[in-house]
């Protein structure tokens, strides 16, 4: 009930910040395309398509779309997460939220959810198009498995960004260049616009640690069509669930630690 | 158990900020400001205390660690018997809290919406906060003002406050912490806020409410604390106050010229003198004189004027403000 709330609280915020600037909502629509265009133009200056499809059998225009989805989806909820106290302090909320009895672990859990369902929506103006466009009706139920995929990465994710996003604040202090060095970092380890199998063995490693890789890597396992067996979806399935789990009690730790920090430091009003 | 009455509770509360002063590119030095020096205080069910102070005093500090936003370094504070530090999440439950006035809201979200918003993160059922905000709306007197349809980024300075009070007021919780509530307002808003406030005491409230405003203080708070440098250095009902400090009045005299140097050393020569400010215009200077008896003397002073050959425009005699306790009290403990 605390948690639907929440969800209904950061609905209103999210919605009217989107919806009350059309520009912002015409570029995430945009988004995924511009992202797609740039990349594959860029590849095709340097290479050309057919060699991407001949390595990876597949047209680089689908998956680099999804790709686009699936960056919005995972790398949206690290934006919500390490933003949304930054901009709480500067308009003059944060004392507010600090003082009520809200749960936080909650609170943050359900912080990205409102925005993930605007993606989810987004995806339908690019995703779908895109891959009824590649594959037909066979495309629409790819949509459909990507996208789902794609928002179960996102809140699985969750958890490890709100450590990720506390760790910084503790020891750097809240600040918007933190950022800006951690987006592009977890961008590569997740591996979203090549398989992430292909990474270095030691990142590929390291990427093991994020709950959202093996999502990531299943939505490409299938759109390559190199998934081996129902075995090894439940187990990348099973492996990201454990992950989020397991970073729930340190999140919950960090989430406390950092409002004492803030507390001993004095809020700012 | 929470005493009989008294909903805040302050012992020797302390506070130390600790700052750090550049010196050139690298170096840096450790300055502590202690921002409360061991304040003590209590506010009862139904009464309006008011925190005054200039700027600095240690009013919004003590308002922060009241509200859970700040940790004191010493001392204790209780809110109907649940400590600030240790029970933090109860105190939460209980507090009503209103900050600065212009900031605190989401400048995309309607009135309504914001109050919807922290309704969710207080956790009042949904049904429940559409009553409450409505009546909030109608009390407040927003809803004559269209702010339940308004973006708050569109709101005047008195719309903010009044919506900030409502947001306070949101839980019904039985103590409110207000920080300089009017600070800004257009006299019909402050009005209304200060009216709300003695209503809202009378219904049973439990009110702390911060100001530099010494008129405010006056005429809102039951009771005053007089704050200075991190100390309470006076406290008592606003006639209390006054009656603390000698019966200093002033004679306001408006003299027709430029230079009174000459009669300056012969009114402080007058028994029952104890200062003269001079404050200078373009054709005229005004002096204040300030005396225990002006009854007595005033002949004396215009003798001494008109001896000098000055034409006086204007003579008035006033009473002390809470200003001039505040000011004469603080004089004395500096």
């Amino acid at each position: 009930m605390v948690f639907l709330d929440v969800i209904r609280a950061e609905m209103k915020f999210v919605y009217a910040d989107i919806f009350r600037r059309r520009a912002l909502l015409l570029m995430m629509v945009l988004w995924p395309y511009l992202m797609t265009l740039f990349i594959v133009f860029l590849g095709s200056t340097l290479g050309s398509i057919q060699v991407f499809i001949n390595r990876f059998g597949v047209n680089p225009v689908p998956f680099f779309i999804i790709g686009s989805f699936i960056l919005l989806s995972t790398l949206g909820v690290l934006d919500d997460i390490m933003w949304k106290p930054l901009y709480d302090e500067m308009v003059g909320v944060l004392p507010y939220i600090l003082s009520s009895p809200i749960n936080r672990i909650l609170y943050y859990v359900a912080l990205p959810i409102p925005r993930l369902l605007i993606v989810f929506l987004v995806g339908m103006t690019s995703v779908l198009p895109i891959l009824y466009l590649f594959y037909g009706l066979k495309g629409i139920l790819l949509t459909f498995v990507t996208m789902l995929l794609a928002s179960f990465a996102a809140l699985v994710f969750t958890p490890f960004v709100i450590v990720c996003a506390m760790l910084t604040y503790i020891i750097g202090g809240e600040s918007w260049r933190a950022l800006n060095v951690i987006r592009p970092m977890l961008f590569i380890l997740l591996g979203i616009f090549y398989p992430r199998w292909l990474l270095p063995l030691t990142l590929f490693i390291v990427s093991n640690i994020l709950p959202a890789a093996p999502v990531v890597e299943l939505i490409q396992r299938i759109l390559l069509n190199i998934v081996a067996s129902q075995g090894e979806v439940l187990s990348l399935l099973g492996l990201a669930i454990a992950l989020g789990f397991l970073y729930l009690a340190p999140a919950r730790r960090l989430v406390s630690s950092w409002e004492r920090r803030k507390i001993r430091e004095g809020v700012r009003i | 158990m929470i005493a009989m009455g008294i909903a805040i509770e302050v012992h020797n509360l302390v506070k130390r900020y600790v700052t750090k002063e550049r010196r050139g590119l690298i170096k840096g030095k450790k300055r502590v400001v202690e921002a409360l020096k061991g304040i003590s205080f209590s506010v009862k069910y139904g009464e309006i205390v008011g925190l005054l102070g200039p700027n600095g005093a240690g009013k919004t500090t003590t308002i922060k660690i009241l509200a859970t936003l700040l940790l004191p370094d010493e001392g204790e504070a209780l809110v109907e018997g649940y400590d600030v530090v240790k029970e933090a999440n109860e105190v939460r439950k209980r507090i009503g809290l209103m900050l600065t006035v212009e900031k605190g809201f989401y400048g995309k979200l309607t009135g309504r919406e914001n109050l919807e918003y922290f309704a969710a993160l207080y956790n009042i059922p949904k049904k429940i906060a559409r009553k409450r905000i409505d009546i909030l709306m109608h009390l407040l007197e927003l809803d004559k003002l269209g702010a339940s349809d308004r973006l708050f980024e569109e709101f005047s300075l008195g719309m903010k406050a009044r919506l900030a009070l409502a947001r306070a007021l949101l839980r019904d919780p039985p103590v409110l912490l207000l920080d300089e509530p009017t600070l800004g307002l257009d006299p019909p808003s402050a009005r209304k806020i200060r009216s709300l406030v003695r209503e809202l005491a009378k219904n049973g409230k439990a009110i702390l409410y911060t100001t530099h405003n010494m008129f405010e203080a006056e005429i809102v708070c039951d009771r005053i604390l007089l704050i200075d440098n991190g100390v309470i250095v006076a406290q008592g009902t606003p006639q209390e106050l006054k009656d603390r400090i000698p019966k200093l009045r002033t004679i306001e005299l408006s003299l027709l010229a430029r230079d009174v140097t000459p009669a300056l050393e012969a009114l402080k020569s007058i028994e029952l003198i104890n200062d003269v400010k001079v404050l200078q215009s373009d054709e005229m200077t005004i002096l204040k004189i300030l005396t225990s008896k002006p009854e007595d003397i005033v002949d004396d002073v215009i003798q001494v004027i008109t001896k000098h050959g000055y034409e006086i425009k204007r003579l008035r005699i006033e009473e002390p403000t809470l200003e001039d306790v505040f000011v004469y009290i603080t004089s004395r403990t500096s």
